[in-house]
């Protein structure tokens, strides 16, 4: 049975035509169209009709065209099936509402197919929705027609940024850096000069071979320099660095000694040791401590200074330390009662009452003269950093019967004055009297007996 | 499409007509919480007494569990990046979906008033003449300009660009049609599926 169905709203109307599914039943819902029109009574055309492919379409260019109004984002239109029906947006504010007629058998060009071009109010653009929404919910007329609402992915929708702009930043940058590199291809390759490396002279350089060339670091046993490198260097005389200085070298040694290997007797060293706690060289003090060297964390702990910095008068401090057969690390100052040991100088701590002090003014005045000249005559330069004092025992003749240092940096550097050599150990005598002794820092030498002017 | 779920977790059977997104978060995206904020401010253009019809309708609809009451409401709308105050928190779907039911039944509500003013629109448009020259059209641009001016930030980016009388008045004009297709049968859920364009995946 053919039936009509019209959606009616006050700018446009849908009119369909079809067929029920049963003839007999009056509620059948129209199953099969007919003839589907579209007519805007407002707008001077004759209505827009056509079957299903003509409906079909019409239903999806509204729904789509209808959310782009609503979201302001098109979904891109298909290229390889653009519709019978197409709705584009006028430049006023209206809508074009496009239809190409149904090609015609025989008719291969696509563009010669008559296009109808309605151009639309939002009035009338809503109510062909609404017409639409109406046959869609209603289950009477075609059921089979559902709206199909999607909202359009993410990949449909152009990037709202044009491509010129998003590849702006990227462009500066790839130019800044072909600038930059242009720019810097002329700058010339700085040289590179390997540190000049003076050649230190050394006690023992005698005995080393003399062909070595300057630049070529003396070659030894793990270390590249023996503490006799350092007798110029001014020693640290502080005795709280002193201290830190030990207690640092007792702990890193101690940490550093494979306790499993043990010594069958002490090996004993001296050690130089900066200022901050680098172990700037070491020597055996006695043979097992030459062949056991290897074993004890010495050679690692060396800090090899470079050529220029060896030469440097960095100040350092000296040590003896003793591995022990139970396992046992000791560190002691190098006392300058061992140096003078070691350069069989006597040099006596403390100097016994004088029995008979000489007497006379002008005799006290001489000595004191002769003993002026006669170390500033001897006298090289000291690197003590503070005044090093002296308590100097001379007797009737002038001869220097002994001596003994008064502060700490004065026992310690007493090596580099000429005083022990000066010590007459063949000197006697009855009378004698004390001088005081002291070489400043900057080089003045000062002497004055010891009780005083007379 | 996850419907059992959708049913259980609704508040409200109206809310289940609207389909979940496929969206990576749980929450509004930034252009859907703006539309439905400018929305509700064109009809409050349109009826001065919008805000009460609200929540009535929120209440009648039984969505009050989502929509609860003024404040809330406000705080919903203040989800909208481009407010004056605007709130931090997100917006739920849930939520979102009560709004645009909202907006949905308001329109339908005002539609006379939405045709009148459109049609009158057009008909001075074809004359060529301001919009201004209809009593009632005027009324809505110099509302709804007053009322986006007075709560949105005007140092948002967003806002600057409607720094003029006319591009404030293409906006409501824009919105007023918006409502229009709002109104309809299916237009709650042209609206829904709208917001989440070039968002799902």
């Amino acid at each position: 049975m053919t039936v009509k169905r019209q959606y009616r709203l006050p700018s446009c109307t849908l009119t369909l035509e079809g067929l029920t599914a049963s003839s007999s039943d009056l509620k059948s819902p129209l199953t099969v169209l007919m003839n589907a029109e579209c007519h805007f009574p407002d707008a001077d055309q004759p209505p827009l009709s056509g079957g299903r492919e003509f409906l079909d379409s019409l239903i999806t260019a509204v729904s789509r065209y209808g959310q782009q109004l609503l979201s302001g984002i098109a979904r891109p239109p298909n290229r390889d099936d653009p519709g019978l029906v197409t709705l584009k947006a006028d430049q006023g504010g209206g809508h074009h509402l496009t239809v190409r007629s149904t090609p015609l058998e025989g008719v291969v060009d696509p563009q010669a197919v008559p296009v109808v071009d309605i151009k639309l109010t939002t009035l009338q653009f809503h109510d062909l929705m609404e017409a639409i929404d109406q046959l869609l919910a209603d289950s009477q007329t075609l059921p089979d027609l559902t709206s199909h609402l999607q909202s359009v992915p993410r990949q449909l929708v152009k990037s709202t940024i044009p491509m010129v702009q998003r590849a702006t930043p990227a462009a500066l940058g790839a130019a800044t850096l072909a600038a930059a590199g242009l720019a810097l291809f002329f700058v010339p390759v700085p040289e590179i000069k390997p540190p000049e490396v003076k050649p230190t002279v050394t006690r023992e350089s005698s005995t080393a071979p003399p062909a070595l060339p300057p630049d070529t670091p003396p070659q030894g046993d793990g270390t590249n320099s023996s503490p006799e490198d350092f007798s110029q260097s001014p020693a640290i005389t502080d005795p709280n660095t002193l201290n830190l200085l030990q207690r640092n070298l007792t702990r890193t040694l101690q940490q550093g000694w494979p306790t499993d290997i043990k010594p069958s007797e002490d090996l004993s060293y001296r050690l130089v040791v900066s200022e901050d706690g680098d172990i700037l060289a070491y020597k055996y003090e006695n043979d097992i401590a030459l062949g056991e060297v290897d074993r004890t964390p010495l050679p690692k702990l060396a800090f090899d200074p470079v050529g220029s910095l060896r030469s440097s008068q960095e100040p350092v401090a000296q040590f003896r330390a003793t591995f022990s057969p139970d396992g046992e690390v000791v560190v002691k100052p190098w006392s300058a009662a061992e140096a003078a040991t070691s350069s069989a100088t006597p040099a006596p701590a403390e100097l016994p009452e004088i029995a008979n002090k000489i007497r006379g003014s002008d005799r006290i005045r001489q000595l004191n003269d002769g003993l002026y000249d006669r170390i500033l005559s001897n006298l090289q330069p000291l690197s003590a950093s503070e005044p090093l004092t002296y308590r100097v025992r001379l007797n009737q003749e002038g001869a220097i019967v002994a001596y003994a240092p008064v502060n700490a940096a004065a026992g310690l550097l007493a090596q580099e004055t000429p005083l022990p050599q000066m010590v007459d150990n063949a000197a006697s005598g009855a009378d004698q009297l004390d001088f005081m002794v002291v070489f400043t820092p900057a080089g003045v030498l000062q002497v004055s007996p010891w009780d005083g002017w007379p | 499409m996850p419907v059992d779920s959708l049913t259980r977790s609704s508040p409200s059977p109206i809310l289940a007509a609207l389909p979940t997104p496929q969206i990576s978060t749980p929450e509004c995206p930034r252009r859907a919480r703006i539309q439905i904020d400018l929305l509700l401010l064109a009809t409050e253009a349109l009826d001065l007494s919008s805000g009460e019809t609200l929540l009535t309708l929120a209440h009648d609809l039984g969505l009050d569990s989502v929509v609860k009451g003024r404040v809330n409401l406000w705080l919903l709308r203040s989800t909208n990046p481009m407010r004056r105050y605007s709130q931090r928190r997100p917006m739920q779907l849930e939520e979102a979906k009560a709004l645009v039911t909202l907006i949905g039944h308001q329109a339908r509500r005002l539609t006379v008033l939405i045709r009148q003013l459109l049609m009158g629109y057009q008909q001075l448009t074809t004359q060529q003449l301001s919009p201004y020259h209809h009593l009632r059209l005027a009324d809505y641009l110099s509302r709804f300009k007053s009322h986006f001016r007075a709560r949105m930030n005007p140092r948002r980016a967003g806002v600057i660009v409607y720094d003029t009388d006319e591009k404030l008045d293409q906006l409501a004009l824009e919105l007023l049609g918006q409502l229009l297709l709002c109104s309809g049968v299916l237009g709650t859920q042209r609206l829904w599926v709208s917001l989440f364009d070039g968002e799902v995946q």
